[in-house]
């Protein structure tokens, strides 16, 4: 039996990693770091491990033993501050709380790290107000910042930062992942693997959350059912389906995903489809519309999609979507 | 665990670390003071992972243990207690602190004693610099005051400590003044500091940054103290340690160069104006309250009298444009020339204060120069004010 280890591996990414490990060892850590990819895809485990690497004190850093690399994994580490609320937006005195911590020496690690998590939710002043930290922060401070997209952040703070690009994985290193760390079985593995676009994260999640395959059955159900509703039937269920906009995004996300199945298979494409589990399905679909119209209705749940981080009318924006689809008789 | 002491020694005890209680934290044990036996005291210490704070109090120990309470609730209680002797009893199994004094019983639940960060203490092998509690005292008054309150430039929210063989000297600025005091050790520390990791840089003498709130407190908690305190820089110089009778305060260090404040004092002066500190500081006072509405501006028109045999006069003039102004005249002996400049009444009014003299010197040279205040007698403090701009008429 081997001793438990707490160390935060990466999946993947393994440039990724061997570039700053390579960087670390020089002495040429870079001490401001921006962490681009997809949601989910391993910036903030990347940024956890890099956290444990710069204060292990055991061998083969990090080791995932010492107290040092415990202590970051169960979030108690007094000189590693992840600051990672999803859906909050980062405020200037948590930036300014922040600084402070990271003008003082540190408690007991070799350096101070701070990882700001999903860096886009911060407010124009708090992005400023770190500005001067991230140009020139003290001797033992290390900033890890993460986002999915630098063009999201201010020009300023990128310009500041050593960029990292993580890139979506292959579908099988996501499935023999959920296989070898987290148990899932083969079907299921294969499944998520193909539905996460390479997002470990999302896979990972989905797989820990009971209800999430009950969910997209459902969803999946629901679409067999609108296709064969008329107009008021669709605008009813659209009511409904808007007053919950997390439950709205993820059927239109999966939808999405359908119908891009759709079109790749009427235009006899070789591109691996998704959603393996309901082939029949898509298969009798592409063979009932034209190419024309699988991609539009994909443009279509695209822009729905966009429309809801944009604050439009839940409601509306689901309506138009749903109306777009055609309507079978038999399905 | 189980310890018996007086409340008043408690309630001082739980007084001195409450400094060091944090109050929002993402530790939960950090807002919990730490109570634990040591040979025949109890210990009590809190920790912010920026100020820690250990403070042993008397008590009779019948079992020992250690355990960490709520220190807002713990302080509170114990405070409303009668000074009576209070019984503590740890229900291990609950990690329940159970008290009772005089006709009170309470039951706290507390958070096992392993969670708490260990704050620093001192060892028979550190290596320690003697600094006598009267001095020091005065040293943090005389500069603590003038560093600055906001982060943007953390260094200075915290004062430097300088030793240069058996001088220790303390500065603070905040960008519109700055403090500077030192003081004479009687012992010549450059070896001892050698021996802590701390050697000088080049012709640079060795040096710290200590934020200055960790000074504050330390004054506050060494008010008893008489005998001399322990200086000691942890390994790796990270922490700073004070260590007193039976108090130990830990502090970590910021991380940061502290600019050459030497350059900031200037060399020579064309006035220099001597005068009564406490008049002073009435005057100035008064000028404020008109001067609270135009930014503190306080305008003094110093004029030397031409006559050897004659005090000269300082005018102080404070106008606000909605209400009203006032002036006031204070003798003084000036030697130069004469001159106008505008200060800050309010940093004029800190300063002041905590000048111990009965008199001090103010030396100016133009009215877009630093003004400098030596207090008569000392020649250890020296403080400078960046003038106000004027408009000339």
């Amino acid at each position: 039996m081997t001793e438990q280890t707490y160390r935060v591996d990466v999946i993947g990414h393994q440039w990724a990693v061997e570039l700053l490990t390579r960087q670390h060892n020089g002495g040429r850590m870079p001490q401001s770091l921006l962490l681009a990819g997809p949601l989910n895809v391993g910036k903030a485990t990347l940024a956890r491990h890099f956290a444990q690497l710069l204060n292990c004190t055991g061998d083969g850093k990090p080791c995932g033993v010492c107290r040092s690399c415990r202590k970051v994994v169960s979030g108690n580490h007094p000189d590693v501050r992840i600051l990672d609320d999803e859906h909050e937006t980062l405020k200037i005195d948590q930036v300014r709380d922040l600084q402070h911590e990271l003008s003082l020496s540190p408690v007991e690690g070799r350096c101070r790290v701070a990882v700001l998590c999903n860096f886009e939710r911060a407010t124009a002043g708090a992005a400023n107000a770190l500005l001067k930290t991230l140009e020139e922060p003290a001797s033992q401070v290390v900033i890890i910042l993460t986002a999915p997209d630098p063009a999201g952040l201010l020009p300023t703070i990128v310009s500041r930062c050593q960029i990292v690009t993580l890139r979506p994985l292959p579908a099988d290193q996501v499935q023999a992942a959920l296989q070898e760390k987290w148990g899932a079985p083969a079907a299921q593995a294969e499944l998520l693997a193909s539905l996460s676009a390479g997002r470990l994260g999302w896979a990972v999640r989905a797989l820990t959350d009971e209800s999430f395959l009950e969910r997209r059955q459902a969803r999946l159900d629901d679409l067999r059912d609108l296709l064969q509703m008329h107009r008021a039937e669709r605008l009813a269920y659209a009511q409904q389906l808007s007053r919950d906009v997390l439950a709205l995004k993820e059927a239109l996300t999966l939808w999405l995903t359908i119908w891009r199945d759709v079109l790749l298979l009427r235009s006899g494409s070789r591109a691996a489809i998704v959603n393996h589990d309901w082939q029949d399905s898509l298969q009798l679909l592409a063979s009932k519309g034209s190419v024309a119209q699988a991609g539009e209705i994909v443009l279509k749940l695209q822009q729905a999609l966009l429309n809801l981080d944009r604050n439009v009318n839940p409601r509306l924006n689901l309506e138009v979507a749903l109306l777009r689809l055609p309507r079978y008789a038999e399905f | 665990m189980k310890v018996s002491c007086l409340q008043e020694n408690l309630a001082k005890g739980l007084s001195i670390v409450g400094r060091a209680v944090a109050s929002r934290s993402t530790l939960p044990v950090l807002s919990n003071v730490l109570l634990a036996t040591d040979g025949d005291r109890l210990k009590l210490s809190a920790n912010n992972f920026e100020l820690g704070i250990n403070c042993w109090v008397g008590a009779k120990i019948e079992q020992e243990g250690a355990i960490t309470i709520p220190a807002r609730l713990l302080a509170d209680f114990v405070n409303s207690l009668p000074p009576e002797r209070i019984d503590m009893e740890l229900d291990e199994s609950t990690q329940t602190l159970h008290l009772r004094c005089a006709r009170f019983e309470s039951n706290i639940k507390g958070i096992d004693a392993q969670e708490f960060p260990v704050v620093a203490s001192a060892s028979d092998s550190d290596v320690a610099i003697k600094l006598d509690p009267e001095s020091l005292r005065l040293m943090i008054k005389q500069v603590v005051f003038a560093a600055a309150t906001d982060e943007s430039r953390p260094v200075f929210t915290g004062v430097l400590l300088q030793f240069d063989a058996d001088k220790l000297t303390m500065a603070a600025a905040d960008g519109f003044r700055l403090s500077v005091r030192s003081a004479v050790l009687n012992q010549n520390v450059a070896d001892t500091l050698e021996d802590a990791g701390l050697a000088g840089n080049g012709a640079k003498a060795p040096s710290l940054i200590i934020p200055a709130r960790a000074l504050t407190e330390l004054a506050r908690v060494s008010g008893e103290q008489e005998e001399p305190i322990d200086l000691i820089v942890t390994s790796g110089r990270r922490q700073i340690l004070f260590h007193l009778q039976d108090i130990e305060l830990v502090s970590q260090l910021i991380e940061g160069d502290f600019p050459d404040y030497n350059r900031i004092i200037p060399k020579g002066y064309s006035t220099r104006s001597v005068l009564d500190t406490a008049n002073f500081l009435k005057a100035v006072k008064i000028s404020h309250l008109f001067a609270r509405d135009s930014a503190n501006i306080v305008r003094l028109e110093i004029s030397p009298s031409g006559d050897e045999l004659m005090n000269g006069r300082i005018t102080l003039v404070a106008t606000s444009a909605e209400l009203g102004d006032n002036v006031a005249e204070i003798d003084a002996s000036i030697e130069g020339d004469s001159m106008e400049v505008a200060f800050n009444a309010k940093y004029l009014i800190d300063v002041l204060s905590i000048i111990d003299s009965p008199q001090f010197a103010l030396e100016t040279s133009t009215s877009s120069s630093p003004g400098v205040f030596r207090s008569i007698g000392d020649e250890n403090f020296t403080h400078v004010i960046m003038p106000m701009h004027i408009q000339t008429r």
